[in-house]
């Protein structure tokens, strides 16, 4: 597929494949969203806000330039953010592609590292040279306030132009907890929430710490996604119980928040209001107890996303969608179209 | 203009002392009132927190009990307010596009959501004032960033924390300081006049758009205080005349009570358990 590679989250023209819960295909623009919804229907979006989690600095012992990315963090608490999980390229940014960064300089235990205004301490290596875990100097707000004046987002060799951060920050951004966008929300604006209101439909968020998409290392991104702490709101969970048991259907805006759902989901398609972290893989044979629909962006087979899609309908159907997006030069990332898969009939 | 003016409010000068005619702020409340204690564990994000009103507001929500951030330029002057006021200090100007995202990460980073929002940061326009003639539009320029579009590019920025608050049932509140020079055409304040007129009328458009998503916006005349810019402004006026910008933070607090009450959520035991409970 084209990468899409201009940063505008809601092109007039973005158009949404629609694959039915009987494996039906179908093409529709990306602004009839609505359109597709039904009275009672749940909308389930995730509103953490995209931190500037890109850190350009230096490895102090070899004192050569690195760029950390920020990937994992334990919690949500607002106070848990001096210790990260990361991901080290060599000296460069996104204008190389991941895949031919130069790898960073061996890192050990110990290392100390120069972020802009932060410096931090390498507690231990993850079981891979460039995925460490790190160890933020200074309080939280501190830490806060170096990563929101120091970072970026980070971003990719396809889209050229530098991101601000008013280009990953989502209409509905709320806790920046994120560390790429949850870029399926990048479809809602706030005239889609006063149509859902029109139409019937009800609309609610989760917190989801969603993690990097690509480390440009194979055996890296076989890892993802990492575990991500989420949080379900009270009011989430009752609206979710609501729709089951009125037959509306429930529609994830995004991977991450089927992966938060699922992992809340309690027998019966029940949900557990409060923090979680999620570290379940979903794909094919994955049951889905609680999301009926999910809309997403266009993926690629072999990614951790396209994956998640093989749990809503079958290998065939998607390998069929796959032509299509193609044939039609849909485009994917971030910025790309968009799927709206409803869960088959027979993955019931 | 002199690097502290954007941290106060800024007042009229005064020969009509009356409350503001917009949504003027409840003068019969007084210190000691005993219903505020709802403001137990809300998230409350304050703009030009070191001065003035600014700072009567830091102090009056943290003693009510409330999470406060708040925003100023001068990051000696943050520092210090965070501290003796035992808030979350944040360095940034309002009328500068690329502080605002760093700004509202932090709020809702360090508070964890917001449920109010406070602009208060403003900008006088010319100092000593001038009239529209007389004034630069470099001057005019400023007083809109600081005044109208920092105010819209933060709001829009936390609008998505502050609707997960309402859905949550926490509230959500977006007050925005005002004057009366927004409302009369007073001789010499054109600048801040017409960029507080400005604001006023963007505050009652998003309360219109907002008002089923659960956000309350409040356009608030807090009257002539007693603050440095005031006497930037008006350099000979008689101070015992002038509110005190306390007296006016307490009104404001209670401005903000009586919204979350109007939006159900209600008493001390409600606000604090829920805002405990995360």
């Amino acid at each position: 597929m084209i990468a899409a590679s201009r940063p505008i989250q809601r092109p007039p023209d973005a158009k949404l494949l629609v694959i039915d819960r009987f494996c039906r295909i179908t093409h529709n623009r990306r602004s009839d969203f609505m359109q597709l919804l039904r009275r009672g229907d749940l909308i389930v979006a995730n509103d953490a806000a995209t931190m500037p989690a890109s850190l350009q600095g230096k490895h102090l012992l070899t004192n050569q330039r690195i760029e950390v990315r920020l990937a994992g963090r334990h919690s949500l608490s607002a106070e848990d953010v001096l210790e990260f999980s990361a991901v080290v390229f060599g000296d460069g940014d996104f204008h190389v592609a991941t895949e031919d960064r130069p790898a960073p300089p061996g890192i050990s235990a110990g290392d100390r590292l120069a972020l802009g205004p932060l410096s931090a301490t390498v507690k231990r290596l993850l079981d891979h040279p460039r995925l460490l875990h790190l160890q933020f100097d200074g309080t939280p707000d501190e830490v806060w306030a170096g990563i929101a004046r120091h970072g970026h987002p980070i971003q990719y060799s396809y889209v050229q132009e530098p991101l601000e951060m008013w280009d990953v920050w989502s209409p509905i951004a709320g806790p920046p907890v994120a560390f790429e966008p949850p870029s399926a929300g990048f479809a809602l604006d706030w005239k889609s929430l006063a149509e859902m209101r029109t139409r019937g439909v009800r609309f609610a968020t989760i917190t989801h710490s969603a993690g990097i998409s690509s480390t440009g290392d194979a055996c890296l991104d076989r890892r993802l996604p990492l575990d991500e702490p989420y949080r379900i709101p009270e009011s989430t969970a009752a609206a979710i119980a609501l729709t089951k048991v009125s037959g509306g259907r429930v529609v994830a805006i995004g991977t991450t928040v089927v992966r938060a759902l699922e992992h809340a989901a309690e027998p019966g398609g029940r949900i557990r209001s409060g923090e979680g972290v999620a570290t379940q893989r979903l794909g094919l044979g994955s049951l889905l107890f609680v999301v009926d629909a999910i809309l997403s962006g266009t993926h690629e087979p072999g990614t951790s996303h396209y994956d998640l899609l093989r749990a809503f309908t079958d290998d065939a159907t998607l390998q069929r969608a796959g032509l299509e997006l193609e044939a039609r030069g849909y485009r994917t990332h971030e910025f790309g179209d968009s799927v709206l898969i409803e869960r088959a009939e027979s993955n019931v | 203009m002199t690097g502290s003016l954007d941290n106060t409010s800024r007042t009229r000068h005064g020969d009509d002392n009356r409350a503001g005619v917009h949504n003027s702020i409840a003068p019969e409340t007084g210190p000691g009132s005993p219903d505020l204690t709802p403001l137990y564990g809300l998230r409350v994000a304050i703009t030009g927190g070191t001065s003035g009103l600014g700072l009567a507001l830091v102090r009056e929500m943290t003693r009510r009990g409330a999470k406060v951030a708040f925003v100023a330029r001068t990051p000696h002057a943050v520092e210090q307010t965070a501290c003796s006021e035992r808030a979350h200090g944040i360095v940034g100007d309002m009328s500068v596009k690329a502080d605002i995202h760093p700004i509202a990460i932090q709020i809702v980073g360090e508070l964890g959501g917001v449920d109010v929002l406070i602009n208060n940061a403003s900008d006088l326009g010319p100092a000593p004032l001038a009239l529209l003639g007389d004034t630069d539009c470099e001057d005019l320029e400023r007083a809109v960033a600081t005044n109208l579009i920092g105010p819209f590019r933060l709001t829009k920025a936390l609008l998505g924390a502050l609707t997960a608050s309402a859905r949550e049932g926490r509230g959500a509140v977006v007050v925005n300081i005002s004057s009366d020079a927004a409302m009369n055409p007073y001789p010499r304040w054109g600048a801040y006049g017409a960029s507080k007129a400005a604001l006023h009328h963007l505050t009652r458009i998003w309360g219109e758009e907002l008002s089923e998503d659960g956000v309350e916006f409040l356009s608030l005349d807090p009257g002539d205080m007693d603050t440095p810019l005031h006497a930037l402004a008006v350099p000979d006026a008689d101070v015992t005349t002038l509110k005190q910008p306390a007296q006016a933070a307490i009104e404001i607090a209670y401005a903000i009570a009586a919204a979350l009450e109007r939006r159900g959520v209600f008493g001390p035991g409600r606000t604090g358990q829920k805002a405990g409970a995360r």
